[in-house]
């Protein structure tokens, strides 16, 4: 955490967002121990609110880092979309059952198709840059790799009441993915802006007087 | 249906464990697909690039090459030429010094009077070659109207130029250095190809210019311009493409249909 609020020196807007999405599952996860352990009602309320702040969260950072294309246009509408039909969710159908994955299904599909045409306009685009050499890149992974992981985890998630072995196996690969999804965006966290500049200056082919005056001297000698 | 069957028979663990590793390898081959594609098209640009800079270094070469030999004949003419003359008119002169008759000084004043105008007149040749007065003074149009017929009445060969739609000119820059694109192109037909005749036409298209040359020589073709542009020889053909380049122009070398003469066209946008 210590290391992340240091890392918050780097201005960049989208690290920002992915900065206080980490604070937010932070205080989240805290929230959640103490309504646990408080034995209160609310602890599924807090289950559904993350669903939606953390699909907010992705769709503003996937939307600031996205080229001005077709997608990047969509996000808006998306969002609103899915928030209503998580809200109708929790509302009318979560509130009946014990606990209901479906709001979560959905959005790891979202964000799924999200990073994946992230991934396809980087390569579309005619970035000089090594993909992987942006924290872009890396938040995006974090996020691919934590819901490709964890997509039939809550697909089958209303098992868990009725399944101790899969409430079980629920917590190893949730937690697991948790870790390496945080792995992956503190490689994000720690790679310098400067780092990003530099390489891209050192693309640029060097065509100042250096050269001129090399291949002045080549000639005359 | 083929999934409850299977939810049936594998139970839901297994079915979770499946899917999750099923999903985590996709994930990792997307990835790695896109990180590998991608590895390959910034190699590919490179090497490009390279090319590129490896080809305006050449370009780059030429151009100071060409200036080199242009110093060094204005060196040789100065030189051999005025030089000689200079000298010549001195001794006259010192000549006046020692002699006082009246007749050997007039005679000794009228020889250097004649010298020093030859002098000025080979100054004034070197000037011309160096930026044509006609083309400073009338523009494109005169200055190769008169550089053809310059080359016509050296008999050597029939030339000719026809200017079509001059009406909206080119700026003086841009006359320049078409005038220098033409003049390399003709020294290299009368050079190089054994050519009976040389015809020039102009015309004006939208926003762009045409010229065209036509000569009954040997010429050469599209690819061969393009072979010889990456070659350490063919300066002046160099000196032709990074002029079209900043001119952000085309030249295009063809030959016609009946394969009887070679055509030039350089398209230069106003």
């Amino acid at each position: 955490m210590f290391y992340l609020l240091f890392k918050t020196n780097n201005k960049q807007k989208p690290l920002r967002v992915i900065f206080f999405y980490i604070l937010y599952c932070v205080v989240n996860e805290i929230m959640g121990y103490y309504l646990q352990s408080i034995k209160s009602e609310n602890f599924m309320w807090l289950f559904y609110t993350f669903t939606i702040v953390e699909y907010s969260f992705f769709c503003y950072f996937i939307y600031i880092i996205l080229p001005k294309n077709f997608i990047r246009k969509t996000i808006p509408f998306i969002w609103v979309g899915f928030v209503t039909l998580a809200i109708v969710d929790i509302i009318y159908i979560s509130a009946k059952k014990d606990f209901d994955s479906f709001a979560s299904g959905i959005e790891s599909i979202i964000i799924l198709l999200l990073c994946i045409s992230y991934l396809f306009s980087e390569i579309r685009g005619s970035n000089s840059l090594i993909i992987y050499s942006t924290f872009n890149f890396w938040v995006v992974i974090a996020f691919l790799i934590y819901f490709s992981g964890t997509f039939f985890l809550y697909l089958l998630a209303n098992k868990m009441i009725t399944d101790p072995s899969f409430r079980k196996l629920y917590f190893i690969i949730n937690i697991s993915f948790n870790i390496l999804k945080n792995i992956f965006l503190c490689i994000a966290m720690t790679m310098k802006l400067n780092d990003t500049v530099n390489q891209q200056k050192a693309t640029i082919p060097d065509l100042d007087d250096d050269l001129f005056i090399q291949s002045n001297t080549n000639y005359q000698s | 249906m083929f999934f409850i069957e299977i939810k049936d028979t594998l139970g839901i663990s297994s079915i979770l464990v499946i899917g999750t590793l099923g999903m985590l390898v996709m994930a990792i081959t997307l990835v790695s697909v896109i990180v590998f594609h991608q590895r390959r098209v910034l190699r590919f640009n490179r090497k490009i690039q390279l090319m590129e800079e490896e080809r305006q270094q050449l370009l780059l070469r030429a151009s100071i090459q060409s200036q080199e030999e242009e110093r060094q004949r204005i060196a040789a003419d100065l030189h051999d030429d005025a030089g000689p003359l200079l000298a010549t008119a001195r001794l006259y002169l010192n000549e006046n010094l020692i002699h006082q008759e009246p007749a050997v000084q007039l005679q000794a004043i009228f020889s250097s009077k004649q010298i020093i105008d030859d002098a000025i007149q080979l100054i004034r040749n070197i000037s011309h070659s160096l930026l044509p007065p006609t083309l400073k003074n009338f523009g494109l149009e005169a200055a190769l109207k008169d550089q053809f017929e310059k080359i016509n009445g050296s008999g050597i060969i029939n030339a000719s130029v026809r200017f079509h739609d001059n009406r909206e000119r080119l700026s003086d820059e841009q006359e320049l250095f078409v005038f220098r694109i033409l003049q390399e192109l003709v020294a290299n037909i009368i050079k190089h190809s054994s050519a009976g005749f040389i015809h020039l036409t102009q015309n004006a298209q939208g926003k762009n210019v045409y010229f065209r040359i036509h000569h009954d020589g040997k010429g050469i073709l599209q690819q061969d311009f393009e072979r010889l542009e990456y070659h350490s020889s063919g300066l002046g053909l160099k000196n032709i493409q990074s002029r079209v380049r900043v001119l952000k122009g085309k030249i295009l070398f063809e030959i016609d249909s009946s394969r009887t003469y070679y055509k030039i066209t350089l398209e230069i946008p106003r």
